[in-house]
């Protein structure tokens, strides 16, 4: 039995919904935020994930983090040495899509060559008419640039959950992958 | 004269604390003597644990023995318990892919009773670290007639 640690930076642009789905996430689906109140620089919230077929799980430290402070400095500083990501994007708005990348580009700058597992998550897949972003793109984007990919509505209780499976799998997959390596060095 | 190794369970050394544990990868596994066993990370660093002598020793030489490590830090303390720790070695380690670093450290003699191995940061989200080994001149044998 292990009990991995992952420091998981969420992160994504204003309002896509990253506090809605972390909150949402941590309260076991207790509470749906209806009103928005902007995050400032990182809030920080902890869930322990189980991962299935095992005794083993990973204890997520989720990194919310402000989506205002794209092109500020506070957040280099706090997303040092992470360990998974999970961008996030609303499916309703074009631009919080295509500025994922910058997103990922800045948090890869953090990770200094070393391989960690992340997620694309697009949000708000309740508002159907509104819906800009084709999950074919989506998908294909992600997969071209290392990254999972799923989609979800917070406030249905869509899936909610998926993404940080997927990162908690990941990251326990790693682990085990690396203990094989370590095993074969002498 | 003789080197003995005080970081051996059977020299009644201990890991008295680690900032991380996998049942099948127990922090005992740096202290029993072999270089196959290991003591695995499982999360964010810094990670850390310390060793207890059954004594004070006086130690000599240094080595230990990981992998993917990358900023090392090592405190000693010659307190009753493990408190009081003073810094002897701050270093960066390289490393190869698929080598063990073996990293060995010497100075004028130091005493000690508690050793606490600080693992900074890392080349990848997980180390190992397979031995540690504190030599020093053993007491008991400076009278043998070798
Ligand atoms: N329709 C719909 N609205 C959502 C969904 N998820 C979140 N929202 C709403 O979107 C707004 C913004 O959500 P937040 O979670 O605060 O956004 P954020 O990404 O944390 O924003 P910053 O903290 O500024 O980076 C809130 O009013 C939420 O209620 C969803 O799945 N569907
Ligand atoms: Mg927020």
């Amino acid at each position: 039995m292990v009990k991995l640690a992952a420091k998981c930076i969420v992160a994504g642009d204003s309002a896509v919904g990253k506090t809605a789905l972390v909150q949402m996430f941590c309260n076991d689906g207790a509470h749906f935020q209806k009103n928005y109140t902007l995050t400032i620089g990182v809030e920080l919230l902890m869930k322990t994930v189980p991962i299935p077929g095992t005794n083993d799980s990973v204890e997520l430290f989720l990194f919310d983090s402000a989506g205002k402070e794209l092109f500020s400095e506070i957040l280099d500083k706090l997303w040092e040495q992470p360990n998974a990501l999970c961008i996030v994007y609303d499916v309703t708005n074009e631009q919080s899509f295509s500025n994922s990348a910058k997103w990922l580009e800045r948090l890869r700058i953090q990770t200094s060559g070393i391989h960690i597992p992340g997620v694309l998550v697009g949000n708000k897949i309740d508002l159907t008419d509104r819906r800009v972003v084709e999950r074919k793109q989506a998908q294909q984007w992600a997969e071209a640039n290392g990254l999972e990919y799923c989609e979800i509505s917070v406030k249905e209780m869509e899936n909610f959950e998926a993404p940080f499976h997927i990162v908690a799998n990941s990251f326990h997959r790693l682990y085990k992958e690396k203990v094989e390596i370590f095993n074969s060095l002498v | 004269m003789k080197f003995t190794d005080y970081c051996l369970s059977s020299e009644g050394a201990g890991v008295i604390l680690a900032t991380s544990s996998d049942e099948i990868h127990p922090p005992e596994n740096i202290i029993d003597g072999r270089s196959e066993t290991f003591w695995t990370t499982t999360g964010m660093f810094p990670q850390e644990f310390i060793i207890s002598f059954h004594k004070c020793v006086t130690i000599s030489k240094l080595k230990i023995q990981c992998y993917l490590v990358q900023r090392l830090q090592i405190e000693k303390s010659i307190s009753k318990d493990p408190v009081d720790f003073e810094q002897c070695i701050e270093k960066e380690l390289l490393c190869k892919d698929g080598e063990l670093q073996m990293e060995d450290f010497s100075f004028p003699e130091i005493q000690a009773t508690y050793l606490r191995v600080i693992i900074l940061s890392a080349f990848d989200a997980f180390v190992s670290v397979h031995r540690v080994i504190a030599e020093g001149l053993s007491q008991e044998s400076s009278n043998s007639i070798f």
